[in-house]
């Protein structure tokens, strides 16, 4: 073998702003670090991205975006169209760093969910914490789980207005729709009280078709990861429905839309972002929010691709659209209601049988060989539906790998282990079927 | 004649397994980790090598598992230790009727893995983040009994009395119980046993959540103790199959499937059933000798 040089890194500026050493930049650092420069050929528009998360999350940049009242959201079953469409900017704040995960153990049992416990992390210093975002005017904190409800509630004790946005546990039930109709409607009264600007038809029409454009181009990037051989990785795909969280809406749709042009041309030149027999992966559960990437890291270092998600950091966050019948402000309202309630396969339902429905259409439809199951420790209705979507999943002979995990970094090794496990037994399982049928 | 090595460097141990060109099982060695993975192991492999005078030239291929294969640089490839701990028990198994599930308890963590009746893996389970009743928790008991590692399959058996309770196979918390035991002035045997069936009913939820089936399979360092074997098939209600050298099942999947893979290589125009069996492990001829490494007599515990 032929020494390789490796040359003297140069990629260090001298100007490297001193923030650039807090725990959370370099957690978020050594994640982009690998997410980018462990894989190849990564797509350019997606550089657009890369550029994005280092300016807000390592060098810890202020977020550009439009000036007005901001309103955080820490679930994304709050409309944004009705935000939108006040003059207000929405910003989503569930966090998924472990170094604020530790500072939200002192408001939550350290066995609490992750992901509740960093957003709280992350508001305890509103001024410094990443990403910066300035002053939020108003938190909407849909009653979805346990645990986002009491945290709604030290949210308040921490100094920030907070509304409880009502959400029923029952999705199927006329009661259920009416009690969600009405809590929206209360929050858009709310909402134009804190801007002073009504709601009107045509400002609602203008807000949902900015949401509707950003939908769009989701749905062709979405539907573009259908193709086998796979165009793109899915640790990229997180990226930029991360970026949806906080980033400009307009300047996010651009971007999205410059990526799906270039996986239209790879497609078009018979590009493979993945090797060709690469397990292809549904990912369901719990949802990967930068920096903690770990799982979907550690699918596709391991020779996997995450082809397709049903997660609320992504898929559900954006694929289904609202529908309307009467263009009048109050059906436009109880249409965007419905279309939160009904599509939603949160586990927090009394009854999800939608879920277990989607998760089989989406592995047929995107050809997935696996789905992985990822669950945060603390978080039971995920923990819990884990056995009864096994079961549906094997029963139409699609294999489940379920981990439970958190943000911490400490079982990366074990994770590997497994992971790869898994994605040889699909090889091997593959292997087995295509003998079968030489022989036949 | 060519030879295959699998190399299992694990938390605790370094396995080394080398098989010949007939998937017959020539050696292995067993040695410490220690903390230098890399040296320890490539000087394992020269140990194994010079007992069977071979040179390396005559190693074709060779698999690096466990947690440290990345770091084995040396190796062709390398490949999970549950894949190939169910090809290394797939193979061994053959002679007891087949098995299909297999108990694998390391140094630091646990796994139930099911196969089909070709050795691929259909489900398995690990412990998480925690490694209670793993090879470690053993270590430590014995260390606080001041007992050797070895001894405890002996102690388990010389009990008077019923296996005392130990409620946690928290490695930290255990040890404060063992302590408190004996200082009631409990038998140590007594809590030998207990420790041993604390690990059991541990074992036996892992099990359960990949599904029991007949064969069971045990294997891993912690398989030598006979008293842990025993507390095993009682907590399971079924007998266990322990090979003769539990420790090195995966490193042996990890030698068969090495010779799988440079198999392959020769023959790579070959069809794709040749393909698939060489990778099995298996001769391309139907009904060719399959032989089977360190079978014991009985299926009952049969350790040394």
């Amino acid at each position: 073998m032929t020494p390789t040089v490796t040359p003297a890194s140069t990629d260090v500026s001298p100007d490297t702003p001193a923030f650039n050493r807090s725990r959370q930049a370099r957690e978020a650092e050594v994640m982009l670090d690998h997410l980018v420069d462990d894989f190849s050929e990564n797509p350019v528009a997606m550089q657009y991205f890369y550029d994005l998360f280092r300016k807000v999350y390592i060098q810890g940049e202020q977020v550009q975006r439009t000036t007005g009242p901001q309103v955080g959201m820490t679930c994304i079953q709050a409309p944004e169209e009705l935000i939108y469409a006040v003059g207000a900017t929405p910003i989503r704040l569930c966090n998924g760093s472990y170094h604020y995960d530790q500072i939200g153990a002192d408001f939550m049992p350290a066995k609490s969910c992750s992901l509740v416990k960093a957003t709280l992390g992350r508001l305890h210093d509103q001024e410094k914490g990443v990403p910066r975002i300035g002053k939020l005017d108003m938190i909407v904190n849909p009653s979805t789980c346990d645990q986002k409800k009491k945290a709604g509630v030290m949210m308040e004790d921490m100094g920030y207005p907070v509304h409880d946005l009502e959400f029923p546990n029952v999705k199927e039930s006329e009661a259920s729709r009416v009690y969600w109709q009405r809590s929206v409607r209360d929050f858009a009264v709310r909402l134009q009280q804190l801007t002073g600007k009504k709601i009107t038809r045509k400002k609602l029409n203008a807000a949902m078709a900015r949401t509707r454009r950003a939908q769009i181009a989701f749905r062709a990037l979405h539907n573009l990861r259908r193709k086998a051989p796979s165009l793109v990785l899915g640790k990229d795909i997180f990226l930029v429905t991360n970026a949806y969280f906080f980033d400009d809406l307009e300047r996010w749709t651009v971007a999205t839309e410059a990526l799906v042009e270039e996986l239209k041309q790879r497609d078009a030149d018979g590009f493979n972002a993945a090797q060709k027999k690469a397990p292809r992966i549904l990912f369901t559960g719990s949802p990967p929010i930068f920096p903690n990437l770990k799982l979907p890291l550690l699918i596709e270092e391991a020779g996997g691709v995450v082809v397709a998600d049903e997660t609320c950091s992504a898929n559900r966050m954006l694929y289904d659209m609202p529908v309307v019948d009467e263009w009048m402000v109050n059906h436009m309202i109880d249409s965007l209601a419905d279309h939160y309630l009904k599509p939603c396969t949160c586990p927090i339902f009394t009854r999800n049988d939608d879920r277990r429905r989607r998760l089989i259409d989406l592995a047929r439809d995107f050809n997935a060989d696996g789905v992985v199951y990822q669950a945060f420790s603390g978080c039971q209705v995920y923990e819990m539906e884990q056995r009864s979507v096994a079961k549906t999943l094997n029963d139409v002979g699609i294999p489940m790998l379920y981990i439970e995990t958190d943000y911490s970094p400490d079982d990366m090794g074990q994770l590997t282990t497994r992971i790869e496990a898994f994605l040889e037994s699909i090889k091997a399982r593959k292997r087995q079927a295509r003998a079968k049928g030489v022989s036949a | 004649m060519n030879y295959f090595v699998g190399i299992d460097i694990g938390s605790t141990a370094i396995k080394v397994a080398l098989v010949n060109q007939d998937s017959q099982l020539v050696g292995v060695h067993v040695t410490d980790s220690g903390s230098l993975f890399h040296k320890n192991a490539k000087a394992a492999l020269q140990t194994l090598l010079d007992k069977h005078s071979l040179q390396r030239e005559q190693v074709k291929y060779l698999i690096a598992t466990g947690y440290g294969r990345k770091l084995f640089k040396e190796a062709d490839d390398s490949i999970s230790e549950i894949t190939a701990n169910a090809i290394g028990a797939h193979e061994t198994g053959k002679a007891h009727g087949g098995v299909r599930t297999i108990i694998n308890i390391g140094g630091q963590d646990s796994k139930a893995i099911q196969i089909d009746d070709q050795g691929t893996v259909t489900n398995f389970a690990m412990n998480d983040k925690c490694a209670a009743g793993t090879g470690r928790f053993l270590d430590v008991a014995a260390a606080n009994l001041d007992i050797d590692l070895e001894q405890l399959g002996e102690y388990h058996f010389n009990g008077t009395g019923a296996p005392l309770t130990i409620n946690s196979t928290c490695t930290v918390f255990a040890e404060s119980e063992i302590i408190g035991l004996l200082a009631n002035g409990h038998g140590k045997e007594e809590i030998v046993a207990g420790i041993h069936y604390s690990i059991a009913k541990r074992t036996l939820r892992l099990v359960k959540r990949v599904g029991i089936e007949d064969r069971i399979y045990f294997d891993g360092g912690p398989a030598l103790n006979k008293g842990l074997v025993a507390a095993l098939q009682d907590e399971l209600q079924r007998e266990l199959v322990v090979p003769e050298h539990p420790q090195t099942t995966t490193a042996f999947g990890a030698a068969i499937l090495a010779r799988g893979e440079w198999l392959a290589d020769q023959s790579a125009d070959g069809d794709g059933r040749e393909r698939l069996d060489s990778r099995r492990g298996l001769s391309a001829e139907k009904g060719a000798q399959v032989v089977v490494v360190a079978a014991p007599k009985k299926l009952t515990a049969d350790c040394d």
